[in-house]
């Protein structure tokens, strides 16, 4: 039995759980939630002997406990990165292959083969860690757990960013596992909620004030109503008259790629691919992990250095003919994972989203009234008015999310792309963001390229699909 | 080929050695106008070579790199790198004689190599850059009198030299025209288009010159840079391991304890750092460097006298034409020292523990940065030039050890800052002898043993004063200013 008495646990000085008390039965299997900030991360990560214990006891905390979360997968491509011998000198490395990073604490080989071929990473072992995408890593982080034959099994999110087969076979390895093992799943999203789980904890704002048993079916209700409490009376502010963007020509395409191709050494990405994005079009695109979303969106946004060997023309531009990336960027707005994992910058709220009138991670210029009040006004629409001086880094993921999709958003940029903007959002804040852009594709100035794979995720108003296939051969 | 600075006038050298303004970002007001639709090829495709490439390119800019025929058919890393880019790649005689910029970013022991290569495949009155002046300066290296020679060196690795492009900004960066060689009147124009090309406009420009540069490059990289981490982290673990420390923590306290230290040094200055310190260990340690500068000035002046003359080039140049004898035998020594061969503990140690733990560490810190700032000026170089060589590539260095310890971080600087290194270990570490038999593990491995940490009044603001008011502190609050925006954790 583990039991958390009066227990109160501080993050670096930046998150407090306050007067936790919880007890987790032989038998039970526990599901945290709450709303984005609210503590659930934190809690789950007590479990695996994070934070520093203030006050309290914590007790009965088996010795193994496997934790999987973006915490520490961030943590694990920070120390990948802080490898990276590219930054010592003159020197290029590839960093820690994948197969390296399983071998790590793997307690049970015979299910880590298993693994790796049902989810499908074969083909990433060799590959470098830190190269994999957002998907990939996952399943990587998700591998280690599994065969690490751990005494608890900590998921915080474990369905996210994992396309729909890997989810499926996941849920059903989880439902077999928990046979023999306790687990404690965080999860944003009630209707994932999977059949073993016994019992739902409710966090808020540091502390736990719910504990609701699955069989109670008028208590589960309840809770599921407090988390998809809606918001209404959605404004988006309006772009900043003095910084108008350049006049496109209105019957121009506003990206047209032909045969795009993405290939490396030893592996094609995508191949004769052709796609026109005309104005106030609006996409989804979607496809498995790996299949090269990211690499596409990329070619668009020119931060894959194959755009200047593929046939792009873009906001009038032909790529390659000596106009500037930031020329190209200066039309898009950009959301996703990877972005949010780039910026690591300690600067205010209002900062980063000012950041978005310039493209830039971080703020390197004196941002004007106009701009300030611009950002302000997004600041109240996602209801952190008060916040406005906080550091991004301090944000809890989802809150970063909101913020990021608020500095994508500042200038109306004609093109909008959203990298699966609701990985790792609390179904409030879920709503919220699908609200927000589903208000964004009924106006006529932003084409919205929506990324998801996710089939409840769908917006009203992107009535145009691609979606790619298969290439890792999985 | 003769040293060009020997040949130079006194009155000439001081105006050259003297050189170093930081620019207003208004004078990069044309962008990359200078550059755009010229043809720029690249030799050389490690970190820098790659990196700033890939800048230009996202610049506007067109850039390809060439490579050796040999790299190009086996397709070696170089080859790889640039194709996958999605780069031009060819061969010097396919792509040199239709260049208009050729940037040499290969290491300096390769300059003349390279450069007597290519110089008879250029196109008249194109121009030629470099990153590093030695091949110009020490080594004399006589170019072409059409083609204009220019250096841009962004003062970061290449990998972050792209990385703060990529979120909008850039890495400060020098540049520099060689005023025999500018026959169009262009070098200027040309360089300040490239630094922006790479960003570094936006994060602050020296304008130098190819003197200002090798001098105070070679100083720092010697001395503080690499010389007295490398001295520093052999008496330090040996003093340890004598005073009955656990030899895998020790090892850890140094190996880790340089970066975190630096780290300080950094952001705040050697102010900073010091202030990381309690009062009595602050006082302690500044009482320590103070020692250790008048130990060690003389030891200073000899490496920025030896520079200044070219006896340090040219006792290393013999050294590369005996195939490096001494440079490997000296790196072969460095991995058989006990710091070297004993790895750290996996214990952990809190950050403020490296402080209070390495005061002796933290005095040497202080005062080699100052020493070498104090040398550099006194020989003539401005105060931005010795203080972007001396404080602000510290934490760099130290960042290597870390990774890598000494061996490693020997085998990753360059071959010049790696004999330097050597020379500077081999006078320090018995120079420090004597000194070293007064340490005890207060000072380096347990910290101070005082239940009081009260402080006289008068001797703490006597000591900050001395601290704050050291010149290096001066130019740095004001060059750490341009930066300030660069606020963010790594």
């Amino acid at each position: 039995m583990i039991r958390l008495d009066a227990l109160s646990v501080d993050f670096d000085e930046r998150f407090q759980l306050h007067d936790i008390k919880w007890t987790l039965r032989p038998g039970e299997h526990w599901l945290i939630t709450g709303a984005n900030g609210s503590g659930k991360s934190a809690l789950a990560a007590v479990l695996a002997g994070d934070g520093d214990r203030l006050s309290g006891t914590l007790e009965g905390v088996p010795e193994r406990v496997a934790l999987v979360s973006y915490e520490r997968q961030a943590d694990l491509i920070a120390a990948e990165r802080r490898k990276d011998d590219a930054d010592i000198l003159d020197v290029m490395s590839e960093g820690t292959p994948v197969a390296e990073i399983l071998g790590d604490g793997c307690e049970d080989l015979d299910l880590a083969r298993n693994l790796v071929d049902t989810l499908g990473a074969r083909p990433l072992m060799n590959r470098a860690f830190r190269k994999l995408s957002t998907g990939e890593t996952r399943k990587v982080m998700l591998i280690r757990a599994l065969t690490s034959r751990a005494d608890l099994l900590v998921l915080d999110e474990p369905f996210d960013g994992l396309d729909h087969d890997s989810l499926i076979w996941l849920q059903g390895h989880l439902c077999e596992l928990a046979e023999t093992t306790p687990m404690v799943i965080v999860l944003n999203r009630f209707d994932e909620c999977p059949d073993f789980v016994t019992h739902v904890a409710y966090v808020d704002d540091g502390r736990l004030p719910l504990c609701v048993e699955r069989g109670d079916e008028q208590a589960y209700a309840e809770l599921y109503q407090l988390l998809h409490l809606k918001t209404s009376d959605l404004e988006i502010p309006a772009a900043d008259p003095a910084a108008q963007l350049p006049a496109l020509d209105p019957d121009k395409p506003l990206v047209q790629l032909t045969g795009a191709t993405v290939r490396y050494a030893d592996n094609t990405v995508f191949e004769g691919l052709d796609w026109t994005i005309e104005p106030n079009q609006s996409w989804q695109l979607s496809g498995p992990n790996g299949s090269g979303k990211t690499c596409l969106l990329q070619l668009i946004t020119g931060d894959h250095p194959q755009c200047y060997v593929n046939d792009i023309n873009i906001f009038g531009y032909q790529r390659g003919t000596g106009e500037s990336i930031w020329e190209i960027k200066q039309f898009i707005g950009y959301v996703s994972t990877a972005l949010q994992w780039e910026y690591t910058v300690s600067t205010g709220l209002r900062n980063v989203i000012i950041s978005g009138f310039y493209d830039s991670i971080g703020l390197y210029t004196k941002s004007t009234d106009a701009e300030k009040t611009i950002a302000d006004e997004w600041l109240a629409l996602l209801g952190i008015s008060d916040r406005a001086e906080e550091p991004f880094n301090r944000l809890s993921f989802g809150d970063q999310r909101l913020v990021l999709i608020a500095r994508a958003m500042v200038k109306h940029p004609p093109l909008l792309i959203l990298d699966e903007p609701c990985l790792g959002l609390d179904d409030m804040n879920r709503q919220l963001v699908l609200a927000l852009v589903e208000r964004i594709c009924l106006g006529s100035e932003t084409s919205v390229l929506y990324v998801n794979h996710r089939e409840q995720d769908r917006v009203a108003g992107i009535d145009n699909h691609l979606t790619l296939s298969d290439n890792t051969g999985a | 080929m003769a040293n060009y600075f020997n040949t130079l006038p006194l009155r000439a050298q001081l105006a050259e050695l003297g050189k170093c303004r930081f620019m207003h970002l208004n004078e990069f007001s044309d962008g990359v106008e200078a550059l755009r639709g010229k043809k720029m090829v690249v030799i050389g495709c490690g970190a820098q070579g790659l990196n700033q490439g890939l800048n230009l390119r996202d610049s506007g800019l067109d850039v390809s790199y060439a490579l050796r025929d040999e790299a190009i058919a086996q397709q070696r890393q170089s080859w790889k790198n640039a194709t996958e880019n999605g780069f031009t790649v060819g061969t010097y005689e396919e792509l040199l004689p239709t260049a208009d910029v050729v940037l040499n970013l290969t290491p300096d022991k390769q300059h003349t190599n390279v450069v007597e290569t290519i110089m008879p495949m250029m196109k008249h009155g194109a121009c030629l850059s470099y990153s590093h002046g030695f091949n110009i300066v020490e080594e004399g290296m006589q170019v072409r009198d059409d083609i204009t020679v220019i250096m841009v060196a962004p003062k970061c690795p290449g990998s972050e030299v792209r990385a703060e492009y990529v979120r909008g900004f850039g890495v400060p960066t020098l540049i520099a025209v060689h005023e025999d060689n500018d026959p169009n009147g262009v070098g200027l124009a040309l360089a300040k288009a490239y630094a922006v090309g790479t960003g570094g406009h936006k994060a602050g420009v020296l304008m130098s010159s190819f003197i200002a540069e090798v001098k105070s490059d070679l100083m720092g990289e010697q001395t503080i840079l690499c010389g007295m981490l490398q001295t520093g982290s052999l008496l330090c673990f040996d003093k340890m391991v004598d005073e009955g420390i656990d030899a895998a923590y020790a090892s850890k306290l140094i190996q880790y304890g340089w970066e975190t230290i630096t780290e300080a040094l950094k952001y705040g200055g050697v102010t900073n750092m010091m202030d990381r310190l309690a009062n009595p260990a602050k006082i302690r340690a500044f009482e320590l460097s103070e020692e250790l500068k008048d130990i060690m000035r003389d030891l200073y002046n000899k490496h920025q006298d030896d520079i200044m003359t070219g006896a340090f080039s040219s006792g290393m140049m013999a050294d590369w034409a005996n195939d490096d004898a001494k440079l490997l035998g000296w790196r072969a020594d460095t991995a058989e020292t006990p710091f070297e061969k004993t790895p750290a503990s996996d214990m952990e140690i809190a950050e403020q523990e490296y402080f209070d733990n390495g005061i002796l560490m933290v005095a040497m810190v202080k005062a080699g940065v100052e020493l070498a700032f104090e040398t550099m000026t006194a020989a003539g170089i401005i105060a931005e030039s010795a203080y972007y060589e001396s404080l602000h590539e510290t934490p760099l260095i130290a960042n290597t050890i870390a990774r890598k310890k000494l061996y490693e971080m020997n085998a990753t600087i360059s071959d010049t800052a790696e004999y330097g290194c050597y020379l500077y270990n081999h006078a320090c570490v018995p120079l420090l002898a004597d000194f070293m038999t007064g340490i005890t593990s207060d000072m380096i491995g347990k910290g101070l043993d005082i239940a009081d940490t009260g402080v006289d009044n008068a001797h703490l603001i006597e000591v900050n004063e001395a601290i704050r008011s050291h010149p290096v502190e001066t130019i740095g609050s004001v060059l750490r200013g341009h930066m300030a925006d660069m606020k963010r954790i790594v």
